[in-house]
Protein backbone atom coordinates (compact mmCIF):
# COMPACT_ATOMS: atom_id res chain seq x y z
CA UNK A 1 0.00 0.00 0.00
CA UNK A 2 2.77 2.24 1.04
CA UNK A 3 4.59 1.85 -2.44
CA UNK A 4 1.38 2.78 -4.23
CA UNK A 5 1.45 6.32 -2.37
CA UNK A 6 5.01 7.19 -3.39
CA UNK A 7 4.54 5.70 -7.54
CA UNK A 8 5.75 8.95 -9.91
CA UNK A 9 4.14 8.80 -12.32
CA UNK A 10 5.08 10.83 -16.16
CA UNK A 11 2.79 12.35 -17.86
CA UNK A 12 2.51 13.97 -20.96
CA UNK A 13 0.40 16.76 -23.16
CA UNK A 14 -2.47 15.23 -24.45
CA UNK A 15 -1.68 14.90 -27.93
CA UNK A 16 1.70 13.27 -27.44
CA UNK A 17 0.76 10.09 -28.81
CA UNK A 18 3.61 8.10 -27.11
CA UNK A 19 1.48 5.41 -24.82
CA UNK A 20 4.32 3.94 -22.95
CA UNK A 21 8.83 4.55 -23.16
CA UNK A 22 11.66 2.93 -22.28
CA UNK A 23 14.09 3.83 -19.16
CA UNK A 24 16.76 4.22 -21.74
CA UNK A 25 13.86 6.66 -23.65
CA UNK A 26 12.71 8.66 -20.40
CA UNK A 27 16.44 9.21 -19.53
CA UNK A 28 17.32 10.22 -23.02
CA UNK A 29 14.35 12.73 -23.37
CA UNK A 30 15.57 14.15 -20.13
CA UNK A 31 19.62 14.03 -20.61
CA UNK A 32 18.40 16.24 -23.93
CA UNK A 33 19.87 13.65 -25.96
CA UNK A 34 16.32 12.68 -27.58
CA UNK A 35 14.80 16.41 -28.11
CA UNK A 36 11.76 14.78 -30.88
CA UNK A 37 8.71 12.80 -30.60
CA UNK A 38 8.37 9.29 -32.72
CA UNK A 39 6.09 12.20 -34.83
CA UNK A 40 9.00 14.87 -35.15
CA UNK A 41 7.19 17.14 -32.95
CA UNK A 42 9.68 19.06 -30.36
CA UNK A 43 9.79 17.54 -26.82
CA UNK A 44 8.96 20.52 -24.17
CA UNK A 45 11.05 18.61 -21.11
CA UNK A 46 9.63 19.85 -17.73
CA UNK A 47 10.99 19.66 -14.19
CA UNK A 48 10.62 20.76 -10.54
CA UNK A 49 13.26 22.47 -8.75
CA UNK A 50 16.94 20.48 -7.90
CA UNK A 51 15.89 20.11 -4.34
CA UNK A 52 12.41 19.24 -4.88
CA UNK A 53 11.63 16.02 -3.30
CA UNK A 54 9.70 14.49 -6.08
CA UNK A 55 12.62 15.65 -8.11
CA UNK A 56 15.02 14.04 -6.34
CA UNK A 57 13.15 10.97 -6.13
CA UNK A 58 12.22 10.99 -9.83
CA UNK A 59 15.73 11.46 -10.96
CA UNK A 60 16.81 8.36 -8.78
CA UNK A 61 13.85 5.91 -9.06
CA UNK A 62 12.79 6.83 -12.97
CA UNK A 63 16.30 8.05 -14.30
CA UNK A 64 18.57 6.09 -12.40
CA UNK A 65 20.76 9.30 -12.38
CA UNK A 66 21.68 11.43 -9.53
CA UNK A 67 20.05 14.45 -9.01
CA UNK A 68 23.30 16.83 -9.49
CA UNK A 69 24.21 14.79 -12.63
CA UNK A 70 21.24 16.26 -14.39
CA UNK A 71 21.58 19.71 -12.90
CA UNK A 72 25.22 19.73 -14.61
CA UNK A 73 23.87 18.67 -17.77
CA UNK A 74 21.77 20.86 -17.88
CA UNK A 75 24.01 23.87 -17.20
CA UNK A 76 26.34 23.08 -19.76
CA UNK A 77 23.36 22.95 -22.17
CA UNK A 78 22.32 26.46 -21.13
CA UNK A 79 25.57 28.29 -20.02
CA UNK A 80 27.72 27.25 -22.87
CA UNK A 81 24.74 27.62 -25.34
CA UNK A 82 25.12 24.21 -26.52
CA UNK A 83 21.11 23.55 -26.16
CA UNK A 84 18.48 24.32 -24.00
CA UNK A 85 17.64 22.53 -20.74
CA UNK A 86 14.06 21.64 -18.70
CA UNK A 87 12.34 24.32 -18.00
CA UNK A 88 12.01 24.55 -14.17
CA UNK A 89 8.83 25.34 -12.78
CA UNK A 90 8.42 25.74 -8.53
CA UNK A 91 5.58 23.53 -8.10
CA UNK A 92 3.85 20.35 -8.68
CA UNK A 93 0.38 22.39 -9.50
CA UNK A 94 2.47 24.76 -11.92
CA UNK A 95 4.03 21.38 -13.71
CA UNK A 96 0.48 19.64 -14.30
CA UNK A 97 -0.66 23.32 -15.85
CA UNK A 98 2.63 23.21 -17.88
CA UNK A 99 1.99 19.92 -19.20
CA UNK A 100 -1.73 20.79 -19.56
CA UNK A 101 -0.90 23.68 -21.99
CA UNK A 102 2.41 22.84 -23.63
CA UNK A 103 2.37 20.73 -26.99
CA UNK A 104 4.52 18.10 -26.92
CA UNK A 105 5.47 18.55 -23.42
CA UNK A 106 6.46 15.75 -20.80
CA UNK A 107 6.41 16.02 -16.78
CA UNK A 108 6.30 13.83 -13.96
CA UNK A 109 3.93 13.69 -10.88
CA UNK A 110 3.45 11.85 -7.88
CA UNK A 111 0.48 9.69 -7.99
CA UNK A 112 -1.55 11.14 -5.96
CA UNK A 113 -1.71 14.39 -6.75
CA UNK A 114 -2.73 12.54 -10.08
CA UNK A 115 -5.30 10.84 -8.30
CA UNK A 116 -7.02 14.16 -7.21
CA UNK A 117 -6.19 16.10 -10.42
CA UNK A 118 -8.27 13.55 -12.20
CA UNK A 119 -11.31 13.00 -9.33
CA UNK A 120 -11.69 17.41 -9.78
CA UNK A 121 -11.77 16.65 -13.42
CA UNK A 122 -14.64 13.79 -13.17
CA UNK A 123 -16.53 16.42 -10.94
CA UNK A 124 -16.02 19.47 -13.27
CA UNK A 125 -17.44 17.16 -16.36
CA UNK A 126 -20.42 16.42 -13.84
CA UNK A 127 -21.03 19.69 -13.15
CA UNK A 128 -20.89 20.72 -16.60
CA UNK A 129 -21.27 18.12 -19.14
CA UNK A 130 -20.97 20.71 -22.17
CA UNK A 131 -17.26 20.83 -21.28
CA UNK A 132 -17.36 17.19 -21.30
CA UNK A 133 -18.29 17.35 -24.85
CA UNK A 134 -15.81 19.87 -26.33
CA UNK A 135 -12.90 18.66 -23.53
CA UNK A 136 -13.50 14.73 -25.19
CA UNK A 137 -13.34 15.99 -28.95
CA UNK A 138 -9.90 17.48 -28.40
CA UNK A 139 -8.03 14.93 -25.98
CA UNK A 140 -8.42 12.27 -23.96
CA UNK A 141 -8.17 13.81 -20.86
CA UNK A 142 -5.97 16.24 -18.71
CA UNK A 143 -2.61 14.60 -19.45
CA UNK A 144 -1.34 11.38 -20.74
CA UNK A 145 0.14 8.72 -18.08
CA UNK A 146 2.75 6.94 -20.06
CA UNK A 147 3.55 3.60 -19.21
CA UNK A 148 7.94 3.26 -18.51
CA UNK A 149 8.79 -0.23 -19.71
CA UNK A 150 12.28 -1.72 -18.67
CA UNK B 1 62.08 71.48 -1.91
CA UNK B 2 59.65 72.51 -4.79
CA UNK B 3 60.21 68.77 -6.45
CA UNK B 4 60.02 67.20 -3.05
CA UNK B 5 56.33 69.34 -2.97
CA UNK B 6 55.59 68.15 -6.16
CA UNK B 7 56.82 64.65 -5.36
CA UNK B 8 54.20 64.82 -2.43
CA UNK B 9 51.41 66.38 -3.92
CA UNK B 10 51.33 63.79 -6.23
CA UNK B 11 51.76 60.95 -3.47
CA UNK B 12 48.72 62.87 -2.07
CA UNK B 13 46.63 63.05 -5.05
CA UNK B 14 47.21 59.61 -5.87
CA UNK B 15 46.40 58.42 -2.81
CA UNK B 16 43.15 59.74 -2.93
CA UNK B 17 42.73 58.49 -6.12
CA UNK B 18 43.01 55.21 -4.43
CA UNK B 19 40.36 55.65 -1.48
CA UNK B 20 37.99 57.14 -4.38
CA UNK B 21 38.63 54.02 -6.12
CA UNK B 22 38.59 51.82 -3.33
CA UNK B 23 35.20 53.55 -2.21
CA UNK B 24 33.61 53.21 -5.63
CA UNK B 25 34.47 49.72 -4.95
CA UNK B 26 33.30 49.23 -1.54
CA UNK B 27 30.01 50.77 -3.25
CA UNK B 28 30.21 48.14 -5.94
CA UNK B 29 30.39 45.30 -4.27
CA UNK B 30 28.09 46.20 -1.66
CA UNK B 31 25.64 47.09 -4.63
CA UNK B 32 25.84 43.37 -6.04
CA UNK B 33 25.83 41.62 -2.94
CA UNK B 34 22.31 43.31 -2.33
CA UNK B 35 21.24 42.54 -5.66
CA UNK B 36 22.62 38.85 -4.93
CA UNK B 37 20.96 38.41 -1.47
CA UNK B 38 17.24 40.47 -3.30
CA UNK B 39 17.68 38.28 -5.79
CA UNK B 40 17.40 35.18 -3.64
CA UNK B 41 15.10 36.81 -1.26
CA UNK B 42 12.45 37.14 -4.67
CA UNK B 43 13.33 33.35 -6.00
CA UNK B 44 12.14 32.52 -2.00
CA UNK B 45 8.98 34.44 -2.64
CA UNK B 46 8.61 33.12 -6.24
CA UNK B 47 8.54 29.75 -5.26
CA UNK B 48 5.52 30.68 -2.55
CA UNK B 49 3.44 33.03 -4.71
CA UNK B 50 3.13 29.55 -7.01
CA UNK B 51 3.65 31.89 -9.88
CA UNK B 52 3.34 30.47 -13.50
CA UNK B 53 6.54 30.02 -15.76
CA UNK B 54 8.06 32.27 -17.60
CA UNK B 55 10.69 30.10 -19.58
CA UNK B 56 9.60 28.09 -22.73
CA UNK B 57 11.78 26.06 -24.49
CA UNK B 58 11.46 28.82 -27.76
CA UNK B 59 12.58 31.61 -25.39
CA UNK B 60 14.98 31.12 -22.60
CA UNK B 61 16.70 33.85 -20.24
CA UNK B 62 19.33 32.49 -17.67
CA UNK B 63 21.97 34.38 -15.66
CA UNK B 64 24.41 34.44 -12.71
CA UNK B 65 25.55 36.55 -10.20
CA UNK B 66 28.64 36.09 -7.95
CA UNK B 67 30.80 37.62 -5.22
CA UNK B 68 33.14 36.47 -3.25
CA UNK B 69 36.99 37.80 -1.17
CA UNK B 70 40.07 36.39 -2.27
CA UNK B 71 43.05 36.76 -0.38
CA UNK B 72 46.64 35.48 -1.96
CA UNK B 73 49.80 35.08 0.11
CA UNK B 74 53.12 35.16 -1.82
CA UNK B 75 52.67 35.69 -5.60
CA UNK B 76 50.66 38.22 -8.18
CA UNK B 77 48.33 35.45 -8.69
CA UNK B 78 45.20 38.36 -8.09
CA UNK B 79 46.94 41.93 -6.77
CA UNK B 80 50.45 43.01 -6.08
CA UNK B 81 49.99 44.42 -2.85
CA UNK B 82 48.92 41.03 -0.88
CA UNK B 83 45.59 42.42 0.67
CA UNK B 84 42.59 40.79 0.83
CA UNK B 85 40.34 41.16 -2.61
CA UNK B 86 37.02 41.40 -3.30
CA UNK B 87 37.98 41.24 -6.84
CA UNK B 88 35.88 38.14 -7.31
CA UNK B 89 33.16 39.10 -9.13
CA UNK B 90 31.21 37.08 -12.21
CA UNK B 91 27.93 37.57 -13.58
CA UNK B 92 25.97 36.78 -16.60
CA UNK B 93 22.92 36.86 -18.81
CA UNK B 94 22.31 34.66 -21.45
CA UNK B 95 19.54 33.63 -23.85
CA UNK B 96 18.40 31.05 -26.14
CA UNK B 97 15.89 31.42 -28.78
CA UNK B 98 14.45 28.72 -31.43
CA UNK B 99 14.44 30.55 -34.54
CA UNK B 100 12.39 27.34 -37.03
CA UNK B 101 12.65 23.75 -36.18
CA UNK B 102 16.30 23.56 -37.23
CA UNK B 103 17.78 27.05 -36.12
CA UNK B 104 18.35 28.60 -32.56
CA UNK B 105 19.87 31.60 -31.71
CA UNK B 106 22.24 32.01 -28.84
CA UNK B 107 24.42 34.61 -26.32
CA UNK B 108 25.71 35.21 -22.95
CA UNK B 109 27.65 38.13 -21.80
CA UNK B 110 29.47 38.09 -18.85
CA UNK B 111 31.32 40.95 -16.75
CA UNK B 112 34.54 39.32 -14.44
CA UNK B 113 36.88 40.92 -12.34
CA UNK B 114 39.51 38.32 -11.37
CA UNK B 115 42.32 41.03 -10.74
CA UNK B 116 45.63 40.20 -12.36
CA UNK B 117 44.30 36.48 -13.40
CA UNK B 118 42.29 38.11 -16.75
CA UNK B 119 41.00 41.93 -18.26
CA UNK B 120 38.25 43.41 -15.89
CA UNK B 121 35.29 44.07 -18.00
CA UNK B 122 32.24 42.78 -19.64
CA UNK B 123 32.64 40.55 -22.92
CA UNK B 124 30.52 38.63 -25.15
CA UNK B 125 31.10 34.63 -23.98
CA UNK B 126 29.77 32.72 -26.86
CA UNK B 127 26.62 34.77 -29.51
CA UNK B 128 26.12 32.25 -31.90
CA UNK B 129 23.71 30.41 -34.54
CA UNK B 130 22.84 26.68 -33.75
CA UNK B 131 21.65 24.61 -36.81
CA UNK B 132 20.36 21.25 -35.41
CA UNK B 133 21.39 19.32 -38.92
CA UNK B 134 20.39 15.78 -37.93
CA UNK B 135 18.33 14.45 -34.87
CA UNK B 136 16.35 11.04 -34.33
CA UNK B 137 15.93 8.84 -31.44
CA UNK B 138 19.84 8.24 -31.31
CA UNK B 139 21.38 10.59 -33.17
CA UNK B 140 21.84 14.30 -32.62
CA UNK B 141 24.82 16.48 -35.35
CA UNK B 142 24.67 20.15 -34.69
CA UNK B 143 26.66 22.84 -36.03
CA UNK B 144 27.58 25.79 -34.40
CA UNK B 145 28.40 29.36 -36.10
CA UNK B 146 29.79 32.32 -34.75
CA UNK B 147 31.53 33.00 -30.73
CA UNK B 148 31.76 29.47 -29.60
CA UNK B 149 32.70 28.09 -26.38
CA UNK B 150 35.03 25.80 -25.83
CA UNK B 151 33.43 22.18 -24.56
CA UNK B 152 36.47 19.91 -25.45
CA UNK B 153 38.14 20.09 -21.68
CA UNK B 154 36.45 18.22 -18.86
CA UNK B 155 35.76 22.18 -17.14
CA UNK B 156 36.67 24.23 -19.94
CA UNK B 157 32.85 24.93 -21.02
CA UNK B 158 32.06 25.63 -17.35
CA UNK B 159 35.29 27.49 -15.96
CA UNK B 160 33.42 31.15 -15.65
CA UNK B 161 29.84 29.77 -14.87
CA UNK B 162 30.73 29.64 -10.71
CA UNK B 163 28.26 27.02 -9.78
CA UNK B 164 28.60 24.89 -12.38
CA UNK B 165 32.98 24.53 -12.17
CA UNK B 166 34.07 22.59 -9.38
CA UNK B 167 35.97 24.99 -7.47
CA UNK B 168 36.24 28.93 -7.34
CA UNK B 169 39.84 28.39 -8.91
CA UNK B 170 40.27 25.78 -10.99
CA UNK B 171 43.40 23.63 -11.75
CA UNK B 172 45.67 26.42 -13.38
CA UNK B 173 47.58 23.95 -15.19
CA UNK B 174 44.87 23.21 -17.63
CA UNK B 175 42.24 26.50 -16.83
CA UNK B 176 44.94 28.82 -16.88
CA UNK B 177 43.30 32.25 -15.92
CA UNK B 178 46.19 34.34 -18.26
CA UNK B 179 45.23 32.48 -21.01
CA UNK B 180 41.22 32.36 -19.95
CA UNK B 181 40.63 34.63 -23.17
CA UNK B 182 41.84 32.08 -25.60
CA UNK B 183 40.98 29.47 -24.23
CA UNK B 184 37.53 30.16 -23.54
CA UNK B 185 35.85 29.63 -27.32
CA UNK B 186 36.76 30.98 -30.79
CA UNK B 187 35.15 32.89 -33.47
CA UNK B 188 34.35 30.35 -36.05
CA UNK B 189 32.91 27.53 -36.55
CA UNK B 190 32.10 23.90 -34.53
CA UNK B 191 30.15 20.89 -34.42
CA UNK B 192 29.11 17.73 -32.53
CA UNK B 193 27.67 15.48 -32.99
CA UNK B 194 25.91 12.90 -30.06
CA UNK B 195 25.32 9.00 -30.61
CA UNK B 196 23.73 7.55 -27.48
CA UNK B 197 22.33 3.68 -27.47
CA UNK B 198 21.42 1.09 -24.87
CA UNK B 199 23.92 -0.95 -25.62
CA UNK B 200 26.96 0.84 -25.94
CA UNK B 201 26.05 4.34 -24.10
CA UNK B 202 26.69 7.99 -25.00
CA UNK B 203 29.39 8.86 -27.45
CA UNK B 204 30.03 12.67 -27.98
CA UNK B 205 32.60 13.82 -30.87
CA UNK B 206 33.07 17.83 -31.42
CA UNK B 207 35.28 19.37 -33.53
CA UNK B 208 35.78 23.48 -33.34
CA UNK B 209 37.71 25.66 -36.13
CA UNK B 210 38.43 29.60 -35.36
CA UNK B 211 40.95 32.18 -33.85
CA UNK B 212 40.26 34.27 -30.60
CA UNK B 213 41.16 38.58 -30.75
CA UNK B 214 43.74 39.10 -28.63
CA UNK B 215 43.35 42.65 -26.50
CA UNK B 216 46.86 44.47 -26.10
CA UNK B 217 46.46 44.27 -22.67
CA UNK B 218 46.20 40.19 -22.65
CA UNK B 219 49.09 40.53 -24.89
CA UNK B 220 51.27 42.19 -21.86
CA UNK B 221 49.72 39.60 -19.36
CA UNK B 222 50.89 36.68 -21.56
CA UNK B 223 54.36 38.03 -23.08
CA UNK B 224 55.69 40.83 -21.34
CA UNK B 225 54.77 44.08 -19.95
CA UNK B 226 57.08 45.39 -21.54
CA UNK B 227 55.91 44.13 -25.35
CA UNK B 228 54.87 47.24 -27.62
CA UNK B 229 53.53 45.30 -30.42
CA UNK B 230 50.78 43.34 -31.05
CA UNK B 231 49.47 39.44 -30.36
CA UNK B 232 46.89 37.81 -32.67
CA UNK B 233 45.99 34.08 -33.10
CA UNK B 234 46.17 32.74 -36.26
CA UNK B 235 43.95 29.79 -35.78
CA UNK B 236 42.65 27.23 -33.13
CA UNK B 237 41.78 23.61 -34.05
CA UNK B 238 40.31 21.32 -31.15
CA UNK B 239 38.49 18.06 -31.61
CA UNK B 240 37.47 15.78 -28.76
CA UNK B 241 35.29 12.68 -27.77
CA UNK B 242 33.54 11.69 -25.28
CA UNK B 243 32.08 8.26 -24.03
CA UNK B 244 30.17 7.27 -21.27
CA UNK B 245 29.38 3.44 -20.91
CA UNK B 246 25.23 2.50 -20.99
CA UNK B 247 23.71 3.66 -17.60
CA UNK B 248 27.47 4.07 -16.36
CA UNK B 249 28.80 6.06 -13.45
CA UNK B 250 31.97 6.82 -15.79
CA UNK B 251 32.74 8.71 -18.63
CA UNK B 252 36.07 8.69 -20.77
CA UNK B 253 37.47 11.84 -22.70
CA UNK B 254 40.46 12.63 -25.32
CA UNK B 255 41.36 15.99 -26.63
CA UNK B 256 43.39 17.71 -28.97
CA UNK B 257 44.61 21.30 -29.81
CA UNK B 258 46.50 22.78 -32.32
CA UNK B 259 46.69 26.95 -32.25
CA UNK B 260 49.28 29.08 -33.99
CA UNK B 261 49.62 33.27 -32.87
CA UNK B 262 52.30 35.39 -33.99
CA UNK B 263 53.82 38.70 -32.89
CA UNK B 264 54.06 41.84 -34.74
CA UNK B 265 56.63 44.31 -32.82
CA UNK B 266 55.73 47.64 -32.14
CA UNK B 267 56.44 50.90 -34.52
CA UNK B 268 60.15 51.90 -34.64
CA UNK B 269 59.31 54.91 -31.76
CA UNK B 270 57.68 52.37 -29.63
CA UNK B 271 60.84 51.32 -28.26
CA UNK B 272 59.54 47.60 -28.24
CA UNK B 273 62.54 45.80 -26.97
CA UNK B 274 61.22 42.51 -28.38
CA UNK B 275 60.70 41.10 -32.27
CA UNK B 276 57.82 39.57 -35.19
CA UNK B 277 57.73 36.04 -33.77
CA UNK B 278 55.84 32.76 -34.42
CA UNK B 279 54.61 30.98 -31.07
CA UNK B 280 52.87 27.08 -31.69
CA UNK B 281 51.04 25.92 -28.99
CA UNK B 282 49.70 21.98 -28.92
CA UNK B 283 47.88 20.19 -26.31
CA UNK B 284 46.28 17.19 -26.10
CA UNK B 285 44.12 15.57 -22.34
CA UNK B 286 43.18 12.55 -21.25
CA UNK B 287 40.48 12.52 -18.85
CA UNK B 288 38.20 10.24 -16.64
CA UNK B 289 34.79 11.19 -14.02
CA UNK B 290 32.94 8.96 -12.04
CA UNK B 291 29.85 10.51 -10.72
CA UNK B 292 28.53 8.03 -7.91
CA UNK B 293 26.01 8.70 -5.11
CA UNK B 294 28.45 10.40 -2.61
CA UNK B 295 31.85 10.37 -4.15
CA UNK B 296 32.79 11.63 -7.45
CA UNK B 297 36.80 11.22 -8.84
CA UNK B 298 37.76 13.55 -11.44
CA UNK B 299 41.21 13.87 -13.24
CA UNK B 300 42.93 15.39 -16.60
CA UNK B 301 46.20 14.40 -17.15
CA UNK B 302 48.02 16.25 -20.32
CA UNK B 303 50.77 17.12 -22.39
CA UNK B 304 51.65 20.32 -24.37
CA UNK B 305 54.64 21.77 -26.68
CA UNK B 306 55.08 24.93 -26.67
CA UNK B 307 57.59 26.65 -29.22
CA UNK B 308 58.23 30.10 -30.12
CA UNK B 309 60.40 31.47 -32.95
CA UNK B 310 62.01 34.94 -32.81
CA UNK B 311 60.43 37.26 -29.96
CA UNK B 312 63.77 37.65 -28.19
CA UNK B 313 65.49 38.17 -30.74
CA UNK B 314 65.33 37.36 -34.81
CA UNK B 315 66.24 33.39 -35.24
CA UNK B 316 65.51 32.63 -31.14
CA UNK B 317 64.16 29.40 -31.10
CA UNK B 318 62.39 27.64 -28.26
CA UNK B 319 60.35 24.11 -27.66
CA UNK B 320 59.00 22.47 -24.74
CA UNK B 321 57.10 19.73 -23.80
CA UNK B 322 55.02 20.55 -20.81
CA UNK B 323 53.34 17.36 -18.39
CA UNK B 324 50.48 17.33 -16.02
CA UNK B 325 47.79 15.85 -14.15
CA UNK B 326 45.35 16.94 -11.38
CA UNK B 327 43.48 14.31 -9.59
CA UNK B 328 40.02 15.56 -8.06
CA UNK B 329 37.79 13.89 -5.57
CA UNK B 330 34.32 14.92 -3.66
CA UNK B 331 32.30 13.84 -1.43
CA UNK B 332 28.92 14.99 -1.21
CA UNK B 333 28.37 14.89 3.17
CA UNK B 334 24.69 15.46 3.10
CA UNK B 335 22.34 16.67 0.15
CA UNK B 336 23.54 20.25 0.53
CA UNK B 337 27.23 19.58 1.71
CA UNK B 338 30.13 18.53 -0.71
CA UNK B 339 33.60 18.55 0.20
CA UNK B 340 36.56 18.76 -2.28
CA UNK B 341 40.31 17.85 -2.15
CA UNK B 342 42.22 18.27 -5.06
CA UNK B 343 45.97 17.30 -6.08
CA UNK B 344 47.56 19.25 -8.93
CA UNK B 345 51.27 19.15 -10.46
CA UNK B 346 52.41 20.45 -13.38
CA UNK B 347 55.95 21.31 -14.86
CA UNK B 348 56.59 23.57 -18.04
CA UNK B 349 59.43 21.28 -19.70
CA UNK B 350 59.45 17.70 -18.74
CA UNK B 351 63.16 17.60 -19.46
CA UNK B 352 63.66 19.98 -16.87
CA UNK B 353 60.83 19.12 -14.13
CA UNK B 354 62.35 21.28 -11.44
CA UNK B 355 63.42 24.51 -13.40
CA UNK B 356 67.05 24.35 -12.73
CA UNK B 357 68.16 24.07 -16.14
CA UNK B 358 65.84 27.14 -17.33
CA UNK B 359 67.57 29.28 -13.53
CA UNK B 360 70.81 28.24 -15.66
CA UNK B 361 70.05 29.07 -19.08
CA UNK B 362 68.78 33.22 -18.50
CA UNK B 363 71.69 33.37 -15.89
CA UNK B 364 69.42 33.30 -12.79
CA UNK B 365 67.03 36.08 -13.86
CA UNK B 366 64.63 33.46 -13.86
CA UNK B 367 64.37 31.51 -10.96
CA UNK B 368 63.91 27.93 -11.37
CA UNK B 369 60.67 27.74 -9.62
CA UNK B 370 58.90 29.12 -12.63
CA UNK B 371 59.36 25.58 -14.01
CA UNK B 372 56.30 24.31 -12.04
CA UNK B 373 53.18 24.70 -10.50
CA UNK B 374 51.94 22.19 -8.16
CA UNK B 375 48.58 22.93 -5.71
CA UNK B 376 46.56 20.97 -2.96
CA UNK B 377 42.98 22.75 -2.90
CA UNK B 378 40.92 21.82 0.39
CA UNK B 379 37.55 22.91 -0.33
CA UNK B 380 33.40 22.84 0.57
CA UNK B 381 29.97 23.56 -1.33
CA UNK B 382 26.86 24.57 0.78
CA UNK B 383 23.88 24.80 -1.68
CA UNK B 384 21.50 27.00 0.35
CA UNK B 385 18.68 26.19 -2.09
CA UNK B 386 18.07 25.18 -5.13
CA UNK B 387 19.69 28.29 -7.02
CA UNK B 388 21.57 29.62 -4.19
CA UNK B 389 25.38 28.51 -3.53
CA UNK B 390 28.08 29.49 -0.72
CA UNK B 391 31.66 28.27 -1.40
CA UNK B 392 35.06 28.09 0.69
CA UNK B 393 38.70 26.84 -0.43
CA UNK B 394 42.20 26.45 0.77
CA UNK B 395 45.08 26.47 -1.67
CA UNK B 396 48.57 25.94 -1.13
CA UNK B 397 50.48 26.41 -3.85
CA UNK B 398 54.37 25.12 -4.83
CA UNK B 399 56.14 26.85 -7.77
CA UNK B 400 54.96 29.80 -10.30
CA UNK B 401 54.89 28.45 -13.50
CA UNK B 402 51.37 29.57 -13.63
CA UNK B 403 51.53 33.08 -12.80
CA UNK B 404 51.05 36.18 -15.31
CA UNK B 405 52.99 37.54 -17.19
CA UNK B 406 54.10 34.07 -18.65
CA UNK B 407 56.95 34.70 -21.15
CA UNK B 408 58.78 37.06 -19.23
CA UNK B 409 57.68 36.34 -15.75
CA UNK B 410 57.35 38.96 -12.55
CA UNK B 411 60.13 38.00 -10.48
CA UNK B 412 59.97 40.79 -8.30
CA UNK B 413 56.73 40.18 -6.83
CA UNK B 414 56.91 36.40 -7.10
CA UNK B 415 60.25 36.18 -4.86
CA UNK B 416 58.98 32.96 -3.17
CA UNK B 417 58.51 29.44 -4.62
CA UNK B 418 55.77 28.42 -2.37
CA UNK B 419 52.94 30.00 -1.92
CA UNK B 420 48.93 30.39 -0.44
CA UNK B 421 45.40 31.59 -1.03
CA UNK B 422 41.88 31.39 0.07
CA UNK B 423 38.65 32.40 -1.09
CA UNK B 424 35.12 32.58 -0.62
CA UNK B 425 32.07 32.67 -3.15
CA UNK B 426 28.59 33.28 -2.83
CA UNK B 427 26.78 32.10 -5.64
CA UNK B 428 22.85 33.18 -7.13
CA UNK B 429 21.58 31.54 -10.59
CA UNK B 430 18.32 31.38 -12.33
Amino acid sequence: MSSRAVAIEIVTHPQVTEISLTKSQLRRIYTMRQLRWSDDSAINVFVLPNQHDLHQRFAKERLQIFPYQLNRIWHKLTYSGLGVAPTVVASEKELIQAVTKTPGAIGYIDDGTLKKIEQNERIKRIESPGMEASQQTRSKGVVNVVKIKN
Amino acid sequence: MLSKLKTNAAVEISNRVHDLNCFKQFTCRSIMLAIILLGYCTSAAKAEEDETYSNSQEFQLHGFISQGLIDVDGSDFVNDDGDVSAELTEIGLNASYQLSDNFRLAGQVVYLDGGNRYSQGARIDYALVDWSAFTSENWQANVYLGRFKNNHWLYSSSRDIPFARPSIILPQSVYFDGFRDIAVGSDGIATKISYSTDDYGNFDWQFSYGKSPISDEQTKNILSEFAQGSAEQNYDAQTSLYWQPSFSPWRFGISLLDAGFGYDRGDAGSGDIFFDSEFNFQFYTMNALYEGENWEFSGEIYQQRFTIDGFYYPGFQLDNIGQGFYLQSRYKLTQKLTLLARYEDFYLNKDDKDGKKMEQATGGAVPYYFGFHKDITLGLNYDITSNFSARMEYHWVNGAGRLTPVVVPNTQINDSEDWQMWAIQLMYWF
